[in-house]
């Protein structure tokens, strides 16, 4: 059981990715506070954020599922991607539906 | 001749309604009913919302009831309006001038699964989604496949004849559906297909009238049954997304997919440079890739493992001879699983100082040929472009190129152009400006041949008053159409100019 602690559900500080993008968490792109003068974003603690990305890809998964028994991967990592700059947890086998 | 042009709706017809629906709970006058089924997802002139709406609102669950609502507005010249998921992109199921509308969400049953003649019998309010959950367990499904996928129903596919992102391989929805039954504006009911059989997708008796009443925008009548085409389950699903420096070589690219003659093609899809720009500043996929990323292919097939397994190895060749670059399996899968539910775009746009502001999406779209996509794009985005300057609640959100002919995916794209526009900031002046915008980019796509409009109908001011001009010589033959089976005008009247039928 995890326990719900407020000052850890306070975002981390964003990093630049580039003119008019950060990022608090890894992969998770926000527009840069500094375009979001006219309607400030909103708070949102860490808790939240994780949610709505966890669900995101809880989203796609069934998405495949939905359309086939089976997604085929090409097996191949990005062409245009330094190595890096890879994702982390790129899918690198079939998964059976 | 006496037509309706303007609704006339008291107590008396409230009540003759709950006299056929015969339950006050799917008889809607009140505001909130009505408030709910003004507008759809595309801009619309909030300012103006109350000249929009509907003065009523029924919930049929039968085709009989659907019949006699359709009989008391005919006899009474009330407008009819039908609307299904209420989730079309242009303004078929907004209503122009009150009147009844005609909601079929209650008409959701499932009437007959054949697993033998392969087909599926449902009332026009089931959707997609919820009508596959069903289908899966007998391995079968029914792929019409379009942006709204998890929100749209069968009816107003059926009525705006739509297009779905599998349609290369599978068809799209005139394809998909066999047969209908369809109340006339009259109120007689009419079983509509090929010939006369209801499961039957060939026959050469009478008239071909299926098509007919695919894509009418709910100008001839209410689809209240259909019997779809049923596919086998896909036991594999490949996607491949590519990279490229520039448009003209991810053009050219597209080109090569799709005359590749590899019959499980389901679709490609054509993002250019304003596309990119925009998931930059405001996506997430595309932001870490390099600058030099300008244009991208997403390529899909479905079917068996033995098909698609060696054919991806062939989709692959061809992505790459041209200098795309393979974008890598986690975009390839996770981008194309988005594309079933697109209506969860971002919804912001840019000021002209490039503050974030809230934005709703106009998808403008067109049919065009291959031939004629790199110049279009230019003159789109010129237009929006000088539009954005001038008035600073505009912003170009990109384009698409899909491909668009069922089973045919060489000649011709259905071609969209994102717009994005602040609605807080619409006044007269400013959607008197979004208009003329539409109608600039629409007059691009006639000059170059095309249709102004490939699945969204051509139901809102910009559009509609183009339609005689695309028609040409075949326009009096539309409007005999429309003046025989709708005498008195009443269904969804004001709808791409066929008010012309009655002068």
């Amino acid at each position: 059981m995890s326990i719900f602690r407020l000052g850890e559900q306070r975002p981390p500080e964003p990093q630049r990715i580039d003119d008019g993008v950060v990022m608090r968490f890894e992969h998770v792109y926000e527009v840069d506070p500094d375009k979001m003068r006219t309607f400030p974003q909103q708070d949102m603690p860490a808790w939240d954020t994780r949610r709505i990305v966890d669900a995101r890809w809880d989203h796609l998964d069934w998405m495949h599922d939905h359309f086939a028994d089976a997604v085929l991967p090409a097996g191949l990592e990005s062409e245009t991607m330094m190595p890096e700059e890879m994702p982390s947890e790129t899918p690198g086998r079939e998964e059976e539906r | 001749m006496s037509v309706a042009v303007k609704s006339a709706i008291d107590d008396g017809v409230i009540e003759e309604l709950r006299a056929i629906i015969g339950d006050d709970d799917r008889v809607l006058p009140g505001i909130s009913s009505r408030v709910n089924r003004t507008r759809v997802p595309a801009p619309f002139p909030v300012h103006r919302w109350a000249e929009y709406m509907p003065d009523v609102a029924v919930l049929p669950r039968t085709t009989e009831e659907v019949s006699e609502v359709v009989k008391l507005a005919n006899r009474l010249r009330i407008p009819v309006v039908p609307r299904a998921g209420g989730t079309g992109l242009s303004d078929g199921a907004v209503p122009l001038r009150g009147g009844i509308c005609v909601d079929v969400k209650l008409m959701n049953a499932i009437k007959e699964i054949d697993l033998v003649d392969r087909t599926v019998t449902v009332g026009p309010g089931i959707n997609m989604l919820k009508l596959n959950e069903a289908l899966r367990p007998h391995g079968v499904f029914y792929p019409d496949d379009p942006a709204s996928y998890p929100c749209s129903l069968v009816g107003g596919r059926i009525g705006t004849g739509g297009w779905s992102l599998l349609g290369a391989r599978f068809g799209h929805t005139r394809d998909l559906v066999i047969s209908m039954q369809v109340v006339l504006p009259t109120g007689e009911v009419a079983q509509i297909g090929d010939g006369g059989g209801r499961k039957l997708r060939k026959s050469s008796t009478g008239l071909t009238l299926k098509q007919l009443f695919t894509g009418h925008q709910g100008t001839l009548g209410i689809t209240t049954e259909a019997t779809l085409e049923l596919f086998p389950r896909p036991e594999v699903e490949f996607s491949a997304f590519f990279a490229f420096d520039e448009y003209t070589k991810a053009w050219r690219t597209t080109g090569a997919l799709t005359r590749s003659g590899l019959a499980t093609l389901a679709g490609v899809v054509l993002f250019d440079e304003w596309k990119l720009r925009y998931l930059r500043r405001d996506d997430e996929a595309y932001i870490p890739q390099p600058e030099s990323v300008r244009a991208v292919i997403a390529v899909a097939m479905y079917g068996t493992r033995a098909e698609v397994e060696p054919a991806s190895k062939r989709v692959l060749e061809i992505g790459r001879a041209d200098g795309g670059k393979y974008l890598g399996d986690e975009i390839s899968q996770g981008d194309w699983a988005s594309r079933h539910d697109r209506y969860a775009t971002p919804l912001h746009g840019r000021s002209l100082d490039g503050q974030a502001v809230p934005m709703s999406w106009h998808c403008e779209d067109a049919a065009l040929n291959y031939s004629v996509l790199p110049q279009v794009r230019e003159e789109w985005h010129a237009i929006v472009a000088r539009y954005r300057e001038r008035y600073g609640i505009f912003d170009d959100w990109g384009m698409f190129a899909y491909t668009n002919a069922a089973h045919k995916p060489w000649g011709d794209y259905l071609v969209e152009i994102d717009v994005g526009i602040w609605e807080q900031r619409l006044d007269d002046e400013n959607w008197d400006a979004w208009v003329r915008c539409k109608r600039e980019i629409s007059e691009v796509s006639l000059k170059y041949g095309g249709s102004i409009t490939a699945c969204h109908g051509a139901t809102r001011a910009g559009d509609a008053e183009l339609v005689p001009t695309e028609m040409g010589s075949a326009w009096p033959v539309v409007l005999a159409i429309k003046r025989a089976l709708d005498p008195n005008n009443v269904m969804n009247p004001g709808k791409q100019r066929l008010d012309e039928a009655y002068e």
